[in-house]
């Protein structure tokens, strides 16, 4: 293996100026500079088309002018989603609301679920976070669905939502910025979009 | 290849808008503003897919599922603001798979010299030959130095960049960059 003179790499990485070189290596990142500067042409090539149609077809929208609300609304419906709970999670959550002052984990007091769902406790220990919510493959994955709560300022936070049997992923998202996959999940699953990243796994049980 | 947007086009007051802007807006159920993002960014997956893959036709399948795969998901894509190396590691990832799926032997490296065209110049010709050698050189190097030399020397990334795209430390992406460069001067010693 050659190994480049730590000149060369430093003023290709620009860390140092390429006219203090010494002409041999001056050469060796003129060519190196070349070659880069081949790779750049541009792609012939558009796909831009073809996403766009495949978007509108899974969308199964017509393409339309800018729409109105009405069928902005329409399209919103059309779009597709994960399996979520829109309805029920809210009507459980604003039950769990009303008891959580009486009973500290209220969905196993006040709230039935159907037979194919169950209860999913969320519990994080985020010390001076102002905010921690739940995302995840349950809720679509978009923010401001489930905010967990820390009553006491104890730095816990916790939360429950009713959900259809089965597997979900979910993270935490602390301070509206921050994603953390729950240390306390047990069970991970990689996030599918490289780099090693891992979702949590939440098994529900009827 | 992207079309400038007709003047007056309101496309052309939303490409300023921030990435960010962009996805909310599209997770806001407005699909037809991913079409900012694919002109903001098609150009540099393709060329990034191409110089990885060897192939244009493989290159445009790649960066095509990549983007609608970055679609479906879009809602978690963690940090908006860096959409640019979200994307970069879906379509990265998706040219591994592809490359694992075949042996690098099997890779068309449109190596076939650009048939002539009595319209072309002499320069041109011998550019296009150039570009060819080149892409031969680098389809020699390991992917993951292939990669790192791409996204550092075509992509113009920085190794912070380089290492939310690919995963790796930048000590490890220093090195790989660097190993490259070596190789690629050994094997074009030729080229001018």
């Amino acid at each position: 293996m050659t190994v480049l003179d730590p000149r060369l790499q430093e003023a290709l990485d620009g860390e140092r100026d390429p006219a203090s070189l010494p002409d041999g290596l001056r050469e060796a990142y003129t060519r190196l500079t070349g070659v880069a500067e081949l790779l750049r042409e541009p792609p012939a090539v558009s796909v831009a088309d073809r996403v766009m149609a495949q978007i509108r077809r899974e969308a199964s929208v017509p393409v339309v002018s800018p729409a109105g609300a009405a069928r902005r609304l329409a399209r919103w419906f059309a779009r597709p989603r994960a399996v979520t709970l829109r309805l029920r999670p809210a009507w459980t959550l604003a039950l769990a609301a009303a008891l959580a002052a009486v009973v500290l984990v209220p969905f196993r007091e006040g709230v039935t679920p159907g037979a194919e769902e169950g209860i999913a406790q969320f519990v994080g220990h985020f010390p001076g976070a102002r905010s921690v919510e739940v995302v995840g493959s349950f809720n679509d994955w978009r923010r401001g669905a489930l905010a967990l709560r820390d009553e006491d300022n104890d730095g816990i936070w916790h939360g429950a939502v009713v959900l259809p049997a089965g597997q979900h992923e979910y993270m935490f998202v602390v301070d509206g910025e921050r994603w953390v996959a729950d240390p306390l999940a047990g069970r991970y699953v990689d996030d599918g979009f490289g780099a090693g990243r891992q979702n949590a796994l939440l098994i529900v049980r009827p | 290849m992207t079309k400038p947007a007709p003047r007056g086009s309101p496309l052309v007051v939303s490409d300023a808008l921030s990435d960010a802007l962009v996805v909310a807006r599209i997770l806001d159920g407005d699909g037809e503003a991913f079409g900012i993002i694919i002109r903001r960014y098609e150009p540099g997956l393709l060329r990034f897919a191409t110089r990885m893959l060897g192939s244009t036709d493989a290159a445009a399948d790649a960066v095509a599922e990549s983007l609608v795969r970055a679609y479906r998901h879009l809602a978690q894509c963690r940090d908006p603001e860096h959409l640019k190396s979200w994307l970069y590691r879906i379509t990265g990832n998706r040219c591994r798979s592809h490359i694992g799926r075949r042996h690098m032997a099997d890779v068309s490296l449109d190596d076939a010299p650009p048939v002539a065209d009595p319209a072309d110049t002499w320069a041109a010709l011998e550019r296009s030959e150039q570009v060819a050698l080149v892409d031969r050189a680098l389809a020699a190097l390991q992917p993951e130095k292939r990669e790192a030399f791409v996204l550092k020397h075509v992509e113009g990334m920085s190794y912070e960049e380089m290492a939310e795209v690919t995963g790796a430390r930048i000590p490890t992406l220093k090195m790989r960059v660097h190993r490259a460069r070596a190789a690629l001067l050994v094997a074009l010693k030729e080229l001018v």
